[in-house]
């Protein structure tokens, strides 16, 4: 059996490691990522805040704070409701970064250019705030990665290329860099102005008024198709097994699915916060709130099986995993048990997630359970963050209890044979060394 | 002291194996400064520091991390799973500090 297990491990890091890794590696999703996790989340959670203080879940606070509604919910409009604005800094930034460039100029930069791609070309001294408020947020974001990724690739084309401006060697570094940034900063500028002119000179009649198309307007028709398959159950499921594959090879999972899925799953959860009824099923919480309960691959309970394990392998990880797992944490799992390129765990590792995620859809889908609308730090622990993420709903704590069931279920028998495999391994070794002392003592000796 | 950059995803659960490193090198009386980054924060700040450590979690992105380490002339090295995962700080101290040391001879070179 110990064979068995060793040599699947083997073939697992020579024929399922290089592809996913190789997915995994790509700039781009990691500079997509970063600029996610460090530039826009903070400001979705603290957006969230508000949105939740002016949609309070309970009736009577709720008639209380209606004539005030509209009032609170402007810092959420200028937060989270901006948030593709700074997701085109956080992308260029970040892909500077990568490319060991200088990573402010690029940021700024294409934050103006979407600005510039958003605004209708007119007088924009008449232009309504409201008409264009959207594509800043959720409805913005695919152009903001493809600006951001565009500025900095063009910045950085320039600045090795011989069409840039070149200063005498005496002119100090900061004067040169800012001439050296002016030739692609006006031709990206124009670039996308340009194009933006061409494309606000059609309309489009929104309600009883016309408005002129802008580029974000645009990709949203093209790519509203794509939005709605990405909110849907086999979405949904071959997300949660590329993730739970990732992990299974010891590749950061989440991190991955998250740089590809995160411009659908946070414009769906923009119209959810932004609707009287929402219905968009597939966003972040979705995953992190619902899905990985104490971690990738809702671990929680098998945190609690090691504590009481026989094999002291597992004992030692499973003290270590504990503090961790209250928050979602779970490498010492991941790593310690190990989850990682083990046949017998990566069994549970998937099918536990996928079960869970295919209750929630149906519970989120019947409309048994508030769909997520809230945003906020994966680290909540279990049954509290299930009644934020759905605006109050105490229900959604009652379902994350639910799948921990689920869970404990699927994981105890693949953890028995586990425990089994790693005792007899134990003992072995015990064994062996006793055996061995002598002859050590000899060597040492020697 | 020793500047260590620990290259990981979250930085989440990284936190907690810098707390325990910290504590390991209290301890034994080194003088130890560790951050846990991003990726491509580490590409931005490679020459700060003096040994780079990458968490298991991204192994996939090694290759890279190391070839940019080397030519920055800094040691770098995966951090055994087992010891990440049981937070082992003084275990991940020794590797830091046989990094170190092997730079300081400029004998080996990953």
């Amino acid at each position: 059996m110990t064979n068995f297990v060793e040599r699947s491990s083997d073939w697992f890091e020579r024929y399922l490691v290089p592809p996913l890794g190789g997915l995994a590696s790509s700039v781009y999703l990691q500079a997509i990522r970063d600029a996610f996790i460090i530039f826009t989340l903070p400001l979705i959670i603290a957006g969230s805040v508000f949105l939740v203080l002016a949609n309070p879940p309970v009736p009577a606070l709720a008639a209380l704070i209606a004539p005030y509604q509209t009032d609170i919910l402007v810092p959420y409009q200028l937060s989270f409701g901006l948030m593709a604005v700074f997701l085109a800094f956080g992308v260029a930034y970040s892909l500077a970064q990568y490319r060991r460039t200088e990573p402010v100029q690029p940021g700024i930069l294409a934050m103006v250019l979407f600005l510039v791609a958003s605004m209708p070309v007119r007088d924009l001294n008449t232009l309504q705030l409201g008409a264009i408020l959207p594509y800043l947020g959720g409805q913005g974001l695919l152009v903001a990665i493809l600006i951001g990724i565009l500025t900095t690739e063009v910045m950085r084309w320039f600045r090795g290329s011989r069409f840039t401006i070149r200063l005498p060697k005496s002119v100090p570094r900061n004067v040169t860099r800012a001439f050296e940034a002016l030739v692609p900063t006006l031709l990206l500028i124009s670039l996308v102005w340009g194009v933006e002119w061409f494309v606000s000179s059609f309309t489009y009649v929104d309600g009883n008024t016309t408005q002129q198309m802008t580029i974000p307007f645009l990709f949203m028709q093209v790519f509203k198709p794509l939005v709605a398959v990405q909110d849907s159950y086999p979405a949904a499921l071959l997300e949660i097994v590329l993730m739970m594959l990732l992990w299974s090879v010891g590749i950061h999972g989440m991190n991955v699915v998250t740089a590809i899925a995160a411009p659908f799953w946070f414009s769906i959860l923009a119209s959810n916060a932004a609707s009287a009824h929402p219905t968009g099923i597939v966003t972040e919480p979705f995953f992190h709130i619902f899905a990985h309960l104490g971690g990738s691959g809702a671990t929680w309970p098998l945190v609690i099986y090691m504590l009481r394990s026989r094999s002291a392998q597992l004992r030692t990880v499973g003290k270590v995993a504990l503090g961790p797992a209250i928050f979602n944490i779970n490498e010492p799992v991941t790593f310690g048990v190990p989850m990682v390129l083990n046949p017998i765990m990566m069994i549970p590792f998937v099918m536990a997630p996928v079960t869970i995620v295919t209750i929630n859809y149906i519970c989120f889908a019947t409309g048994l359970v508030h769909v997520p609308v809230v945003l906020q730090p994966f680290t909540v622990p279990v049954g509290i963050s299930g009644f934020v993420a759905t605006g109050g709903d105490i229900r959604g704590s009652l379902l994350q209890f639910f799948d921990l069931g689920v869970s404990a279920l699927i994981y105890y028998p693949f953890f028995k044979a586990w425990e089994r495999i790693l005792v007899a391994r134990e003992e072995a070794a015990s064994a062996a060394e006793e055996k061995e002392t002598p002859a050590q003592a000899q060597a040492v000796v020697r | 002291m020793i500047r260590v950059l620990i290259v990981c995803s979250w930085g989440m659960s990284t936190s907690l194996l810098v707390d325990s490193m910290l504590e390991a090198a209290q301890k034994r009386g080194y003088e130890l400064f560790v951050e846990a980054l991003s990726a491509g924060e580490y590409a931005a700040r490679v020459e700060e520091c003096d040994v780079v450590l990458i968490a298991p979690q991204i192994r996939h992105l090694r290759k890279s991390i190391e070839k940019l380490a080397v030519a920055t002339g800094k040691p770098v090295a995966l951090i055994e799973p087992f010891h990440y995962a049981t937070m082992n700080g003084e275990a991940v101290l020794e590797q830091v500090l046989r990094l170190f040391a092997s730079a300081q001879e400029g004998t080996t070179r990953p």
